[in-house]
């Protein structure tokens, strides 16, 4: 075994030191938001609460919790999450597989396709408009579809899929599979790395997002939760203003603000330690490789 | 390939155009007689009268939905509302936190609902181009009750001031009797009485009291503010409320245009004597260490911070963030109490502007126009936002179960089992959130008596004392034709953009008053006299064609 050497191990210990700072600032914030969902709403108004609950009480989770709109928004949010994840997972990994593969006839028309819509798109009202038209307004349709492909991910992975041995396909189309024998057979198995990281990327991109859900449903009970979250902690912020009657000037309490972002943040936080296992080997090592 | 992709750029092009071309409305003219736009409608509506449509009809609202009473279809509101005029509003449900954005999606895409509230002037000039809102002002014949307070609170030259350039105005706004002057500086009233202090009349009295604040706790800042939200300087309701007393703009209020009544035209608020004369105070205030310096930048947490732990006396203040968050935040510290202060005087006198006599108000689409029932949706409008039935129906709902008495003889109660605001906190329902009444996108304005329903004892003495302040009279109209708002919107927002950011320096003292006249001359170099020659054109020109 190689001894390490001196400045080796400097660097060992320096380079702990600020990744201990790192996660110390990245992990305040939930610690700091978790520790105010359990405080009384004095101790937070008067700046007493950091890491640890001040005035402890399960209150607030009990009001928020009995909040029928809370949990109705809640269930939109799953379901938006999961459905749309699943089709968007399905189409980039169509499109990219067939991208991946140079034989492709217009396969620089279909990335300029994709690639065209990193850098312009038609703007909000006619993409209002357009939604309105194919009265997908107040269905799952408007916020699942519009976004499927997200173009980034879709490049991510035709990296990744160029990058696998074209002889492992060969191999298997001597063997008798057609185009999507192969890739439901060959291909997808190899790429449970690049689809575990999708499924990730995705689903916290939908479960995440709001202004579609904003934007295209009008009924109250179609909203995701993270518009409700939204209203009750901008709404809050945004109604100071002159003209504005007082009522609306007023703050909704801090704590109810904590435990909405504690009850909203839970679920998409506990879906990374069952992913993370597909990180270790990295998405984007796929991408240099080969 | 090549060749290709290009064409392929070409028909995206093309697509994306006949889109953006879908999306602007047809510039269809609107026809006048309102012939066939009668169905539902009552024959000889007149003020005093209960709307109550003919036959069952439906208007499509939007429906803004307050983090604090999130809307409900199932509200004791709406059901009792069909039955007493027959009418079913179809709710658009729109979060209040971007309910901007959603209308100006709405209304553009020419998706709006029928019924358009909660606009705030002059919100709706965006979108009297497109032709997607009606000029409310040709309908007014249809509301009784409407044309009825505005004659007798005397509101046309309010309603003269929004105004378009061809002499109508598009957005019906909410009416009070009168200024309603809510914001003013909480003051902690045990620190005064202990320090033998006496409530101040003028801002130069205020100097006093916080004098002695601060030669009793050296130690700590006497004032320090919120509502520093940006892009404003900063502290914007106190430059807000200074700006009152002292007869300009600033801060919230803050408008280029100030209407100079003895010279008879338009000067640049920034520029006035009076603005310097504000940024004089407030910087003695600083220099004196009264004032907390972060007043100008903190948030408002913080702000309430300092206050809930006694480490400030002074802090802004409306009638619910004193009941609701300034008497919470300092619950704990034994003794203390805090009150309104009386709005101190400065040298414009007891007076008040009047501006603020109108409230954010309705904007109509143009699809409502094209509607049967037009004519019963405009008397609609007028009984359940104008009538003193309608408002008082909106605000405390239905005689005999969520109240009692009249307002008008001050005999109003609030029954026993309905909360709202500071009323009956511990009551099962809450009048808002359970039965959908008292909801601001129904319920503001009307006459001081009904305002005063909604009022402790305490505010009403407040009030009572703001009451008998003059009301200034409004800036004379000047309507800007679409060139010239195209102009002077460039100019204004780098004029802002300066003057908001003099305002702190001279303030915080990193810039000293006696560069006042430079200042000035920045202010000219960025065609401030430009814009207000813009403006008493403007004024020139609506003054001599119509009247």
């Amino acid at each position: 075994m190689v001894r390490p050497t001196r400045g080796y191990r400097v660097f060992q210990v320096v380079n702990g030191f600020v990744l201990a700072g790192v996660v110390v600032v990245t992990l305040f914030p939930f610690v700091n938001i978790v520790a105010r969902s359990f405080s009384g709403e004095h101790e937070i108004r008067s700046g007493q609460v950091t890491l640890w609950p001040k005035g402890f009480n399960l209150t607030t989770y009990q009001n928020v919790m009995s909040d029928p709109l809370f949990w109705i928004n809640y269930r939109n949010t799953v379901v938006y999450t999961v459905v749309a994840t699943a089709i968007s997972l399905v189409l980039t990994t169509c499109y990219a597989y067939v991208l991946s593969k140079h034989r492709l006839r217009g396969r620089a028309l279909l990335v300029g396709v994709a690639v065209f819509t990193m850098f312009f798109n038609g703007g909000l009202i006619p993409n209002y408009v357009l939604v309105s038209s194919l009265e997908l307004r107040n269905t799952l349709w408007a916020i699942v579809l519009p976004n499927a492909i997200n173009v980034f991910n879709l490049l991510v992975m035709k990296a990744f899929f160029e990058s696998l041995p074209t002889e492992l396909e060969e191999a298997a189309s001597v063997d008798g599979l057609g185009t999507y024998g192969i890739l439901a057979r060959i291909v997808l198995p190899l790429s449970k790395a690049v689809l575990a990281t999708m499924l990730l990327f995705y689903a916290v991109q939908f479960w995440n997002s709001w202004f579609a859900g904003f934007l295209y449903m009008d009924r109250q009970e179609l909203f995701p939760v993270t518009v409700y979250l939204r209203n009750l902690i901008a709404g809050a912020t945004s109604g100071t203003d002159i003209t504005a009657s007082s009522e609306t000037a007023l703050q909704v309490a801090a704590s109810i603000q904590a435990v909405t972002i504690v009850l909203t943040m839970l679920p998409i936080m506990l879906v990374y330690p069952f992913i993370q296992r597909y990180f270790v080997s990295g998405v984007m090592l796929g991408a240099v490789k080969g | 390939m090549v060749q290709l992709t290009r064409r392929h750029l070409l028909t995206a092009f093309g697509a994306a155009a006949v889109t953006t071309v879908a999306g602007c409305g047809d510039g269809e003219e609107s026809t006048e007689g309102l012939d066939g736009k009668r169905a539902g409608a009552m024959d000889g509506f007149k003020a005093g009268d209960q709307f109550k449509a003919t036959e069952p009809i439906t208007f499509s609202i939007m429906m803004l939905s307050n983090q604090g009473y999130p809307y409900k279809a199932d509200w004791p509101f709406f059901a009792e509302l069909t039955k007493r005029t027959n009418v079913t509003l179809e709710s658009t449900a729109v979060p209040g936190s971007d309910y901007n954005q959603k209308r100006s999606v709405m209304v553009s895409a020419g998706d709006a609902p029928m019924i358009i509230p909660k606009t705030y002037h002059p919100d709706e000039e965006a979108f009297i181009a497109s032709g997607a809102v009606i000029p409310v002002s040709d309908y007014i014949d249809l509301m009784p009750h409407y044309k009825e307070k505005v004659a007798r609170w005397n509101l046309q030259p309010n309603l003269d001031g929004f105004k378009a350039q061809d002499g109508k105005y598009y957005l019906l706004p909410g009416l009070h009797e009168n200024t309603w002057q809510d914001y003013s500086l909480g003051v902690r009233t045990d620190v005064m009485e202990k320090l033998g202090l006496s409530q101040p009349q003028t801002w130069d009295d205020l100097t006093t009291v916080l004098r002695e604040m601060k030669k009793a706790h050296p130690d700590l800042y006497p004032l320090s503010d919120r509502w520093s939200t940006p892009p404003q300087p900063g502290a914007n309701n106190l430059l807000n409320i200074l700006a009152t007393s002292y007869g300009t703009h600033a801060g919230w209020g803050y408008r280029p245009a100030h209407w100079d009544a003895a010279a008879g035209k338009f000067v640049f608020s920034g520029a006035m004597d009076e603005y310097r004369q504000i940024l004089q105070y407030l910087n003695t205030l600083v220099t004196e260490k009264l004032i907390d310096p972060e007043s100008f930048t903190q948030t408002d947490d913080i702000a309430r911070q300092k206050f809930a732990n006694g480490k400030s006396f002074v802090i802004s203040a409306n009638a619910q963030t004193l009941v609701n968050e300034l008497r919470k935040d300092i619950a704990k510290i034994p003794g203390a109490k805090v009150s309104k202060l009386i709005l101190p005087t400065g040298p414009a006198g007891a007076t008040l502007p009047g501006e603020s006599r109108l409230e954010n108000g309705i904007m109509i689409s143009k699809k409502a126009l094209e509607s049967k029932n037009f004519v019963a949706m405009m008397q609609f409008i007028d009984w359940l936002w104008y009538s003193d039935g309608g408002l008082m129906f909106s605000k405390w709902g239905i005689e005999g179960q969520t109240y009692s008495g009249k307002v008008d003889d001050g005999s109003f109660t609030l029954d026993p089992g309905v909360k709202w605001g500071g009323l009956n906190p511990d009551a099962p329902k809450d009048l808002q959130v359970d039965y959908g009444f008292f909801n601001g996108v129904f319920a503001y304005g009307g006459s001081t008596a009904m305002l005063n329903s909604q009022f402790s004892e305490e505010e009403k003495t407040f009030q009572a004392e703001m009451n008998k302040r003059e009301i200034r009279p409004v800036d004379p109209p000047a309507p800007l034709n679409d060139v010239e708002r195209e102009q002077v919107t460039l100019w204004a927002s780098a004029l802002k953009d300066h003057v908001n950011q003099q305002t702190l320096r001279f303030i915080l003292g990193q810039r000293p008053l006696s560069e006042w006249d430079a200042y000035v001359k920045e202010l000219e170099g960025k065609n401030s006299t430009q814009y207000m020659d813009i403006q008493n054109k403007a004024y020139e020109r609506y003054k001599k064609e119509h009247g």
